[in-house]
């Protein structure tokens, strides 16, 4: 057959599925139905879990950029969330601080060291704890936890160890219940004297948002005596070269302690990637597990859409006998029932887009989660329907090409 | 145009073997109005599936306009059937869904001819059996005879070899199976080759010959006096 004559012969083979679909439309949508809801919750569920791991990871990136952090102490549950350390011992030497800021700036952008005690804070007739954290100037900067009221310590403030601090948000509304302006107030911390030079940012986490911030060297003379830091806060370069300083600063710490590995090291340390790469595996997963389901469902789609079509090729084995009796090949009546099969399928397909879409919309609009619906994942869905009309079209299809046309002829 | 030459077709009914057809020998020429006649059981309609390339024969040789039918592939088959044959069958076999004039597009589209060329061809002989005013309606808005000759004109609109009418007018009332046999007359006068299958011996003798089966064997080639 020429290329015209099979252009012809598609066409009329959809005329004729679409035909044959709309003299049983409610029955196309119930076949349909199974497809419909396979790909909508493909799209959907996928939505959800890219969703997930996308806020999870703004999350993160909120933690401060290419974030690294030495601790002292053993590792323990995920170490960069974590920011109550007031129970371990220092264990960080003004050395091990000193040879990471000697690394070159490809590998070390800035370091911020920090210890910290719990405080009990007072003003006026209010009393709240919270952690009290020493620190530099640079730490606003790589912990991306920054004053929305007032400034940050200065450098000036640092050098002459100053009682200043900086609250945060969680403190002040406990100590400022009111909402007044706090600058320049004085508040007692742990019977001392600080006064208020800013409010920092909310981070919805409490080990910040229930911190105060003070100079390291006022945090030392007043607070601890001790010259050893609980954690350098580091901000690497890049994330590439994050697992590369990670060993080098390991190498050369366990080095000034003179041990042979890291089981037995007095700090650890914990980087952005690691978290990101373990958030990512979750949503790997949850997106694997979310596809399988989906699978399933197009699997019992494609039954349906199979069940169908085998009823259909019974009803019309009459007409499957008229067609071959005037010419019709096998081939002809193949093609016009995986042609009818594809319709319901794709059909399906489309709608399933759209409920997917809405799914991942109601989700974010009542539900408050996040969704972001993925092209591959519409693509995967929807191609995966196609593929499933073809393949459980394709056994009715072939049936009704095999009949004999004497026999369909004399069908009742 | 149709030349049978010693056919044999059996089939197996659990233990015991039907000789549907026996060594069947008959010819018709373009041009003839042929009635094949027998009561049931006879081998007609295996005769008239054979003729129509449904079947194959399992011995013997079927020429139809020059061209061995027997020992042919499904597919070769349906495109002998195509191009040959025209089939009008007793209870009309119209798709219920489509129109009048889709009903006879049938044919021209297994045969790859385009929408346009297609519905001027169906409309053109939808005129010429009288229903060029009906083309749009479905069969279940026809009468029986209208029905009969929306089946006829879709069996002729390929231009075939043979018109085979299986019972033409055997769901038909007298009057309108009257004019259907009026119909195939008047085409046969036009040059079409009429093939008709009946158990009816009154209806064969409107042909110019009849050829009688009985348990699979042509007992008598009649040749009926001709008409005027």
């Amino acid at each position: 057959m020429s290329t015209g004559a099979q252009l012809i012969m598609l066409w009329e083979n959809i005329a004729m599925s679409v035909r044959s679909i709309a003299a049983n439309k409610g029955r196309a949508v119930l076949t349909a139905l199974g497809v419909m809801i396979g790909v909508g919750s493909v799209i959907a569920l996928t939505a959800l879990g890219t969703g997930a791991a996308v806020s999870v990871e703004a999350r993160l990136g909120n933690l401060g950029a290419n974030l690294m952090i030495v601790y002292s102490g053993q590792p323990r549950g995920t170490a960069l969330v974590r920011t109550r350390t007031t129970n371990i011992a220092p264990a960080l030497t003004i050395d091990d601080l000193a040879f990471i800021d000697s690394l070159p700036p490809d590998l070390v952008v800035m370091t911020s060291p920090e210890s910290s005690i719990n405080g009990q804070l007072k003003f006026e007739n209010r009393n709240t704890a919270a952690t009290v954290i020493g620190t530099d100037t640079d730490y606003p900067e790589i912990r991306n936890f920054r004053p929305v009221f007032g400034d940050f310590f200065t450098p000036a403030d640092l050098e002459g160890r100053r009682n200043v601090v900086a609250i945060g948000v969680q403190v002040y509304r406990d100590l400022f219940p009111d909402g007044r302006d706090p600058l320049g107030t004085t508040i007692r911390m742990n019977g001392l004297p600080f006064t208020v030079v800013g409010i920092m940012e909310e981070k919805g986490n409490p080990g910040q948002d229930a911190s105060v911030l003070i100079p390291l060297t006022t945090f030392r003379r007043s607070l601890s005596g001790s010259d050893r830091y609980a954690i350098i806060n580091i901000q690497a370069a890049s994330p590439d070269v994050m697992y590369q300083l990670q060993e080098i600063i390991e190498t050369q710490l366990l080095a000034f302690r003179r041990l042979p590995s890291m089981e037995l090291a007095d700090f650890y340390i914990a980087n952005q990637m690691d978290l990101i790469g373990t958030v990512r595996g979750v949503a790997d997963t949850f997106t694997l597990l979310l596809g399988g389901i989906a699978a399933i469902s197009l699997l019992v789609g494609g039954i349906g859409i199979m069940n169908i079509m085998l009823v259909s090729v019974t009803e019309r084995t009459r007409e499957i006998g008229v067609r071959m009796a005037l010419g019709a090949k096998g081939r002809h009546v193949m093609t016009q029932f995986l042609t009818e099969a594809v319709i319901l399928s794709a059909g399906g397909g489309l709608i399933g887009v759209g409920l997917g879409y809405a799914g991942a919309w109601g989700a974010w609009r009542f539900g408050g989660l996040a969704a972001v619906v993925s092209p591959e994942s519409v693509l995967i869905a929807f191609g995966f329907a196609l593929v499933t009309g073809l393949f459980f079209g394709g056994y009715p299809a072939y049936r009704a090409s095999r009949l004999d046309p004497i026999e369909a002829l004399r069908y009742e | 145009m149709i030349h049978l030459t010693d056919v044999h077709k059996h089939y197996q009914m659990g233990p015991t073997v039907v000789r549907a057809l026996d060594g069947v020998s008959m010819s018709v020429d373009a041009g003839e109005f042929v009635a094949i006649v027998g009561p049931s059981g006879s081998g007609k309609s295996t005769m008239m599936n054979i003729i129509g390339c449904l079947d194959s024969p399992d011995a013997g040789s079927y020429l139809l306009a020059g061209e061995e039918a027997a020992e042919r592939s499904a597919d070769e088959l349906a495109e002998i059937r195509n191009r040959n044959i025209g089939f009008v069958f007793q209870s009309f076999n119209l798709l219920p869904r489509a129109s009048a004039v889709e009903n006879v597009e049938l044919p021209l589209i297994y045969r790859g001819i385009s929408g346009r060329v297609r519905r001027r061809m169906a409309e053109a002989m939808l005129e010429r059996v009288g229903l060029a005013d009906r083309s749009r309606h479905l069969p279940a808005e026809l009468s029986g005879g209208q029905r009969q000759r929306v089946a006829i004109a879709r069996a002729l609109v390929g231009n075939p070899s043979v018109l085979l009418a299986d019972e033409p007018t055997g769901a038909l009332d007298t009057h309108t199976g009257e004019e259907i046999m009026t119909l195939f007359e008047q085409l046969n006068a036009e040059g079409v080759t009429v093939v008709l299958v009946t158990h009816d011996p009154h209806l064969a003798r409107r042909a110019a010959r009849a050829i009688t089966l009985l348990d699979g064997r042509v007992t008598t080639a009649t040749a009926l006096e001709v008409r005027p």
